[in-house]
């Protein structure tokens, strides 16, 4: 039963990249040009306009933009999957969470792409890489634990009460600013800063960018309470799944 | 056929909300006390008439819906309602969408790809198989539809009025596919308005009428009595 859903769950991933690669014209490329265009607006604005780009600050963006597009396209497209699926749900006897698994498996593939290109950029850039990248995985396993878990609650809830869509998009908006995505905690005054650091995204963020633009190892301490976060949130999201899952045949799409 | 039971329901109840809500909000009963026993190599036939919650019942056998009130006992068997074109997805080639909707009916991969030479054959899609299926007509995807969840082989086959489809050529072969599909000694339960249809594949019936069991036996029995129930003893006899 296990080795069947690890099947559908991979094969479902690959037919839907494979879908969505050839739903569009450019298709693949697309994957990589949206983050680009979201990181020209970003620079526009604050380095164009504003002029509060400092050193630094460009690659930092980059690194942040990139990570958050995935963990929120984790959130998103995961928390709609079951209500997205409900046709199937109807029909067919399997876990819910296969389906925002899927959703998160393909975002993370779309992501690997992502990131090879943002390593190109930063090496030509002057931000070789170095021995601290080993701690990339243990970071990127944190940062979609984190996503997943917040993933499965909204997933959970989208079915019952759709109107939470208009909702979401504008929570997580919010939260990026609050994470430190578009900025550098250290740019924050001292006892708001302190505050946002407990944010396990702000964590997450301000790893990345130490690995990636300074070799610089994670502080373990805080990497270790945002996983701790990051499993709380997974276990809750799949009681709150397990416990609605009942529900989800018998609504109407 | 042997006296093991692989499905045991009694006294079940399914109720659907009339809203859609986070609590609960005006319910009604789809099925509201309905007892069956399904043992191996039974072939059963649900009827009933419209409304009377043949659907939902096989749903709650395939194990989708749960039982609001009553209990349901299943034994280690897989009960899998043949449902067509499971998970199709239109920019996916023919070959892409059998693996997928295999995957979802239950089968395995490896056992997906020793049928797809079967799968390919039995739909009559030709060089179409490896094209994108937004390609097809109708027909085109019933027929890989069928040819695809024809290759299921749970320990119950619960199917619900999908006896046949596509143009009179392929229907017939669908059907006759159908029918010997479940000749082969699997347990099968079968719900269709079709009377002759069930009179023709079932052993036993379960009547069901207003979500509740009214008669559950043989064949010919269940059939009397629901034929005396609608009046029309005399005009089938």
């Amino acid at each position: 039963m296990r080795q069947h859903l690890i099947e559908l769950v991979l094969f479902s991933t690959y037919a839907e990249l494979r879908a969505e690669r050839s739903r569009s014209y450019l298709g693949l490329i697309w994957w990589v040009v949206d983050p680009l265009m979201q990181f020209g607006v970003w620079w526009l604005l604050m380095d164009v306009i504003l002029h509060t780009a400092g050193p630094g600050y460009l690659p930092s963006l980059l690194i942040g933009l990139t990570l958050w597009q995935w963990m929120k396209s984790c959130m998103i497209h995961g928390g709609y999957a079951i209500w997205s699926n409900l046709n199937l749900v109807r029909q067919v006897n399997l876990p819910p969470l296969v389906f925002p698994i899927v959703a998160m498996l393909s975002d993370t593939v779309k992501f690997l792409y992502i990131l090879a290109v943002l390593l190109v950029i930063l090496w030509c850039s002057g931000y070789p890489p170095s021995l601290a990248y080993l701690s990339l995985l243990p970071l990127f396993v944190v940062a979609f634990l984190l996503s997943a878990g917040i993933g499965f609650v909204i997933a959970a809830l989208v079915p019952l009460l759709p109107d939470l869509r208009f909702v979401i998009e504008q929570v997580l908006n919010v939260v990026m600013y609050l994470s430190g995505v578009v900025f550098l905690l250290s740019n924050v005054p001292s006892p708001l800063r302190d505050i946002l650091a407990l944010n396990p995204i702000a964590v997450i963020m301000d790893a990345a960018r130490g690995i990636l633009m300074q070799g610089l190892w994670p502080n373990w301490v805080g990497l270790t309470k945002a996983a701790l976060i990051s499993l709380v949130a997974c276990a809750i999201g799949y009681w709150v799944v397990a416990r609605l899952a009942p529900r989800y045949p018998k609504l109407a799409t | 056929m042997t006296n093991e039971v692989l499905v045991e329901l009694n006294n079940v109840g399914v109720a659907f909300s009339a809203q859609r809500r986070l609590g609960a909000g005006n319910r009604f009963w789809a099925l509201e006390d309905v007892s069956v026993t399904l043992r191996r190599g039974e072939r059963l036939g649900v009827i009933g008439r419209n409304g009377a919650g043949k659907s939902t019942l096989l749903r709650v056998i395939a194990g989708i819906l749960t039982p609001d009130r009553g209990t349901v006992r299943r034994g280690p068997v897989s009960c899998q309602l043949l449902s067509l074109a499971l998970g199709f997805t239109a920019h996916l080639s023919g070959r892409d969408n059998a693996v997928l909707s295999g995957l979802m009916l239950g089968l395995r991969r490896r056992e997906i790809m020793q049928r797809l030479a079967a799968i390919h054959e039995f739909s009559e899609l030709g060089d179409f198989f490896d094209q994108p299926i937004a390609a097809y007509s109708s027909g085109m995807m019933m027929r890989l539809a069928f040819s695809v969840a024809i290759q299921v082989e749970p320990d119950v086959l619960l199917i619900d009025e999908v006896l046949a489809v596509g143009d009179a050529e392929f229907q017939e072969k669908s059907g006759a596919a159908l029918r010997a599909r479940m000749g082969e000694g699997h347990t099968v339960v079968l719900v269709s308005h079709d009377e002759k249809q069930i009179a023709a594949l079932c052993d036993r019936v379960l009547w069901v009428e207003h979500g509740k069991s009214v008669l559950e036996g043989a064949r010919d029995t269940v059939f009397e009595a629901y034929h005396r129930d609608l009046h029309l003893v005399g005009a089938t006899a």
